[in-house]
């Protein structure tokens, strides 16, 4: 599992609190809603996208599949995908295929729902009320309701498990991205996911006093 | 699936009865999930207590796996789905395997 992250290296945002009315808060710039308005929105894309091209009469050996021999057209191929809809079973694959039959369709839904309801707060939010209207960078407040709250922590989740599986983070690896060049692409996509991780704390701290 | 031989008689109805199988829902570890979240999670969907949370959450990230619900093989689909949705990487199994 991840620790408290840290954040990486672009923190310009405050940290979620508790708001009057059981919600929650924080300050974001400008710049922060617009790369989780473009992240979010590549995560519905993915989530929404079915699974067509795991067809087997599309890919792979066509004689296979037209005998059912080929890979098994329900399980997919993309390890982003495989992780956001993981198998059930570890070791029975008929089952594990019936389990996807029955759930891929409404998790992807479910998370498709919460993507979206992400991007309608982000487009909801308007500018700090303290903040002088000349500050150049614009600080925006975000106000979340509990429903909305938990749509965030999936979504932030489901970001974090893709960026997460493309950059091959594993457990205490930390050392490794401190010493990628900077000029390394994946070393500014592992600040990205770093500073989601940052972001989710926060909102979770936030939640969790709420609890008990 | 496969049908019965014709010639065996059929057995009474308490006979057939098999008490529902156990079955358990395992939470694996991943390099990804927040160890806050993961607690969180258990908290809000199974309405555990912050200690057996951090409890479970614990045994995921030393251990590796721990079985965080049991019950009726549908129960467990459920709560697998659930887990799911929420991210974590969870499978179910027979109680005892």
């Amino acid at each position: 599992m991840g620790d408290d992250a840290e954040g990486g290296g672009l923190r310009l945002s405050t940290a979620f609190r508790r708001a009057r009315g059981g919600g929650v808060s924080a300050a974001f710039h400008q710049v922060e809603i617009e790369l989780l308005r473009s992240l979010v929105g590549q995560l519905l894309e993915l989530v929404r996208d079915e699974p067509s091209s795991r067809d087997p009469r599309q890919a792979g050996d066509p004689l296979a599949a037209a005998f059912g021999l080929g890979d098994d057209p329900s399980r997919p191929t993309d390890p982003v995908v495989l992780r956001l809809f993981p198998d059930a079973y570890r070791d029975d694959s008929e089952a594990a295929d019936e389990f996807r039959r029955f759930t891929e369709r409404g998790l992807r839904e479910a998370k498709a729902g919460a993507a979206a309801a992400v991007l309608a707060s982000l487009a909801a939010a308007g500018p700090e009320p303290d903040e002088p209207a000349d500050a150049g960078q614009e600080k925006i407040r975000l106000s979340l309701d509990p429903d909305e709250a938990d749509a965030w922590l999936r979504t932030l989740t489901d970001l974090r498990l893709a960026l997460g599986t493309r950059l091959g983070v594993e457990e205490g690896d930390d050392e490794r991205w401190k010493t990628l060049p900077d000029d390394d692409p994946r070393s500014q996509v592992h600040d990205v996911y770093a500073w989601l991780g940052w972001v989710q704390e926060t909102l979770v701290r936030a939640l969790s006093a709420g609890l008990d | 699936m496969t049908t019965a031989p014709a010639e065996v008689e059929r057995p009474e109805a308490e006979e057939v009865v098999v008490p529902d199988t156990p079955w358990a829902t395992v939470v694996w570890n991943d390099p990804v999930n927040l160890m806050s979240y993961v607690t969180y999670v258990f908290q809000t969907y199974f309405g555990y207590a912050r200690k057996k949370s951090e409890k479970l959450m614990l045994d995921v990230h030393e251990k590796g796996r721990a079985i965080v619900s049991s019950g009726t093989r549908e129960a467990m689909e459920r709560d697998v789905e659930a887990m799911h949705g929420y991210g974590l990487w969870a499978t179910m199994q027979k109680a005892g395997d």
